[in-house]
């Protein structure tokens, strides 16, 4: 990988854009046409009550659904100017180009070193000074670099959750992803664990686009630009956070988000 | 959880059970009437609760309650009692061997009953030799089966094959040693000892463990029969131990961009490297003590030497062959009962070692 920026390089409005997206989970029909654009650089909120298919919806962009037989979708997803449902995308690039953290910490059996370097060596070939500057990087991006300096050669399991998650989203942005997925990921966490997140998100932000599914609705309004708000498989409104939490246009954004019902 | 015992049983069996059950102590009830209790909490000091916490807890134990007590800790104080047993009388009956012959009895190579000269050296390095093949081969057999019907089978093919798996490791031993020696000894001998005198006779290093004439009998048979014989085993605990493996960490490393491989080597092998112990460990104590099979297909010649393809024989092998013809009394039925003896703590030391490498992981 050379050191120009990839996200500075390429910035267009739209990081990712559904559209007529069907997903389908053998015979269950999950997703319904879906349209909807990702805009770079911002950070989009899925929310709706379990089982409305934006988990689903995110587990598209990087293909995690091609490892279960049985799991398919139609329609278009274009990034970067490609169609990622293509049958012939290589996947490796792919997730490493968009990458995905996710409900529970997952470190993996190593050090938190190793966790970190994990997947930037699937990718790249660093010099041992090289990868000990990127993993200090991304740690410290994570504001976690304080906290393990002293021990990154220890296992990542002795970690606490909060900042195992922390480390998890380390992980994911050392591959230099443009896209970054996240999949309820304060929900197995304290509020305080939970509010650092949300602050690197701010941060993030910058410099990825971040897609997140939340259950946290004051989650949404606080880290999100924009909105999306799914009901039974369907997209029923998407729009700026601002617009959605005071003013939504259909009554049943307006009933979810008041807490009438999910 | 005690709220859902309520609407089967008594207040009494339900608080058993919460109690076997081994649940924290506020999932206890008492039904005395719940409205009042719920009234004693509110209003009454925390004195009243206490005791009527400690007289709920006194007739916890009484009457049948006791009997079952009583009847677990029996049964598990018997395993004690069996174990022992299974010691003394090994070490008893073979005492007349090691006082005999002391204790290079287990070093000595010579197994002659005319000379009524014993040592279990023979017998010994063919189990161990023989056990090391067969785990050796079927480690990787397990385990890629059982990652394969974990993380890439289709399910319906899956089902299929795991059903397969579980009848293999259902087939009676002796139906194995019947298979061994009409196939595998046969092959050995037309066709993989041949070739291997042909190409490898002249190779320093391979040549002395080939060597022998062509009986398809010996180490490595027996190492082959043992490996198809405790891959299911490995197979069915390594796949539990897979199962087990959160989803979302294996996607998380090819949320990644990592490859299968990549994933088996650097994330499911290390996650699983104390139940892969423990699968390796089931399956040399399966094939340390596995006779039936073995005697089929090893030739039961007692003699020590490197080739893997000369007739043989197994401490399990030697015992089953020899016993029925070794008086009682005799110097002969001493030392196989204390080869019996070695046999077993060669799997307790088998059993040790795997703890000391599970604790490692710690």
């Amino acid at each position: 990988m050379t050191e120009t920026d990839p996200q500075v390089a390429k910035s267009p409005e739209v990081a990712l854009a559904v559209r007529n997206l069907n997903f389908y989970y053998g015979e269950n029909h999950a997703l319904h046409d879906i349209s909807i654009d990702f805009p770079a650089r911002r950070v989009t909120a899925m929310i709706g009550p379990s089982g409305c298919g934006k988990s689903t919806l995110l587990r598209v962009f990087n293909r995690m659904y091609d490892l279960y037989p049985g799991q398919r979708a139609t329609g278009e997803v274009i990034f970067d100017g490609r169609n990622v449902l293509e049958r012939d995308l290589d996947l490796n690039i792919l997730r490493a180009r968009v990458g995905m953290v996710f409900q529970k910490p997952t470190p993996f059996p190593m050090s938190i070193y190793d966790n970190i370097a994990f997947g930037v060596r699937l990718h790249e070939k660093l010099n041992k000074a090289e990868m000990d500057a990127r993993v200090q990087d991304v740690l410290t991006r994570v504001a976690l670099w304080n906290e393990v300096r002293d021990r990154l050669n220890a296992p990542a399991s002795g970690l606490s959750g909060g900042q195992q998650q922390r480390l998890c989203i380390a992980r994911s942005i050392a591959t230099r992803p443009e896209v970054l997925l996240l999949d309820e990921p304060t929900s197995a966490l304290d509020p305080i664990s939970t509010a650092r997140i949300e602050e690197l998100l701010d941060e993030l932000k910058e410099e990825f686009t971040i897609a997140i599914v939340t259950h946290n609705m004051q989650q949404a309004a606080r880290c999100a630009d924009q909105v999306a708000f799914f009901y039974m498989g369907r997209l029923i409104e998407v729009d700026s956070a601002d617009r959605m939490f005071t003013n939504p246009k259909q009554q049943q954004t307006q009933d979810y988000i008041t807490g009438r019902f999910g | 959880m005690s709220f859902l015992f309520r609407l089967f049983f008594h207040d009494r069996t339900a608080n058993a059970l919460v109690w076997w059950l081994k649940l924290p102590d506020n999932a206890r009830f008492s039904s005395q009437s719940s409205s009042r209790m719920t009234l004693a909490t509110a209003t009454q000091p925390e004195e009243a609760r206490d005791k009527a916490g400690l007289s709920h807890s006194g007739s916890r134990r009484s009457g049948p309650d006791t009997a079952f007590h009583l009847l677990v800790a029996a049964s598990a104080l018997l395993v004690l009692v069996v174990l022992g047993g299974l010691v003394v009388l090994m070490g008893v009956g073979g005492s007349q061997a090691f006082r005999t012959f002391g204790l290079g009895f287990a070093f000595h190579d010579v197994w002659n009953p005319v000379a009524d000269q014993y040592g279990a050296w023979a017998p010994l390095f063919g189990t161990i030799v023989s056990t090391l093949i067969g785990v050796a081969i079927a480690l990787p057999l397990a385990f890629g089966t059982a990652f394969w019907l974990t993380a890439m089978a289709p399910p319906r093919i899956a089902a299929i094959v795991g059903t397969a798996v579980q009848l293999l490791a259902a087939v009676p031993s002796i139906i194995f040693g019947m298979w061994g020696f009409f196939t595998i000894v046969p092959f050995m001998a037309r066709t993989v000892q041949p070739f291997l005198t042909h190409h490898f006779r002249h190779v320093p290093g391979i040549r002395f463990i080939i060597h022998g004439a062509p009986f398809g009998t010996g180490l490595m048979t027996a190492g082959l029969v043992l490996a198809v014989m405790i891959a299911p085993f490995m197979t069915a605990v390594m796949r539990d131990v897979f199962a087990a493996m959160p989803a979302m960490l294996r996607e998380s490393a090819y949320g990644l961009g990592a490859t299968r491989w990549d994933v088996m080597w650097k994330v499911v092998v290390p996650w699983s490297r104390t139940g892969m112990i423990g699968a390796i460990v089931l399956g040399m104590g399966r094939a340390l003590g596995e006779t039936m099979a073995v005697t089929f297909v090893i030739g039961n010649v007692t003699a020590v030497g490197w080739s893997l393809f000369a007739p043989r024989s197994t401490v399990a092998s030697l015992i089953a062959l020899q016993f029925p013809e070794s008086p009682a009394g005799s110097l002969r039925l001493s030392a196989l009962l204390a080869l019996g003896f070695i046999l077993m703590l060669l799997s307790f030391a088998s059993l040790a070692l795997a703890r000391m490498l599970r604790g490692d992981t710690k």
